[in-house]
């Protein structure tokens, strides 16, 4: 019968922690790209921009020019005809005075985040 | 004689290559999937690029933001056909800025040393209500199809007889430009 021998088990404790402490670490190299994925995949699917931009026309639609009419609801047609055939999004928009007061309501919905705003200036 | 020693020794061996061949079996195994996962880094990179300069492209010169809008971006537009040249110098010159010295022959315009690439078209809508996308502003390069491409946007408001209309007036177009690294 062979004997058992039981020395070294300090060395191969050791051994464990060592390769133990190797894999953790491959798990954080793992996960750091991960990390910057998801991130930057929920900057890009946040459409801040889009929303400014949106914004941005409708309050240019709604003033006059100097020259001509503004147009407004030709140009109201192509805000919303447009954002849902070229960037998938529903705007909707309406304006009416009040008195002296201009109000504008806005809606805006691309499937992942939704924005809805009243604006009102005198 | 038989020597019967060993024999623990023989049994932790089949066992140790049992242990060696089950995970050689599991790793050969193991579904691998490669993602480049900083991708999306400079994708969301290269449309906050596109989309800031479009946005200085659409920032008048004056204070008067929603009556005049004499940007850039408008009047390019507004000529007929659109002043592709114009668009092409000025958002290569944003794109492409960087600081440090230029070799002497190098020009913005026709430059083949931008890395940075985009196709600029617009789309307005037709009296039917279609959407017409086929009106390019302007490229550096053909699009071949094997580019990775980002598109960055933006709305502007022209007076201009677009899209089939007859009469000048204002109408809402879509500027889109694609962006891609060369």
């Amino acid at each position: 019968m062979a004997r058992l021998n039981d020395d070294a088990q300090w060395i191969i404790l050791m051994g464990f922690l060592v390769s133990f402490s190797f894999f953790f670490l491959a798990l954080v190299i793992n996960q750091s790209t991960i990390v910057g994925q998801t991130t930057a995949e929920s900057v890009i699917e946040f459409p801040k921009n889009d929303i400014r931009d949106v914004r941005q026309v409708i309050g240019q639609s709604i003033v006059i020019p100097y020259t001509g009419s503004s147009n407004f609801s030709t140009v109201r047609n192509d805000i919303e005809v447009l954002s849902i055939n070229r960037k998938g999004s529903v705007v909707d928009f309406t304006n009416f005075t009040n008195g002296s007061a201009t109000y504008i309501k806005i809606h805006y919905n691309n499937g992942v985040t939704e924005y809805n705003e009243n604006w009102s200036y005198l | 004689m038989k020597n019967s020693d060993g024999q623990l020794y023989t049994i932790e061996g089949f066992a140790a290559a049992l242990i060696m061949i089950m995970t050689a079996y599991l790793v050969v195994n193991a579904t691998s999937v490669y993602t480049a996962g900083d991708t999306h880094i400079t994708d969301m990179q290269l449309e906050a690029l596109g989309s800031d300069a479009l946005k200085m492209m659409a920032t008048p010169d004056n204070t008067t933001m929603y009556i005049g809008d004499n940007s850039s971006l408008r009047l390019i537009l507004e000529n007929n056909p659109p002043d592709g040249e114009k668009f092409k110098a000025i958002f290569l010159n944003l794109t492409n800025n960087r600081s440090g010295a230029m070799p002497d022959y190098y020009t913005k315009i026709n430059s083949t040393m931008d890395y940075i690439q985009f196709y600029a078209n617009y789309t307005c809508r037709d009296s039917n209500n279609n959407v017409n996308t086929t009106n390019t502003i302007s490229y550096s390069r053909n699009l071949t199809g094997g580019e990775h491409t980002v598109r960055a946007t933006k709305w502007v408001i022209v007076n201009k007889d677009i899209c089939g209309n007859v009469v000048k007036q204002n109408r809402a177009v879509l500027v889109e430009v694609l962006l891609w690294r060369d």
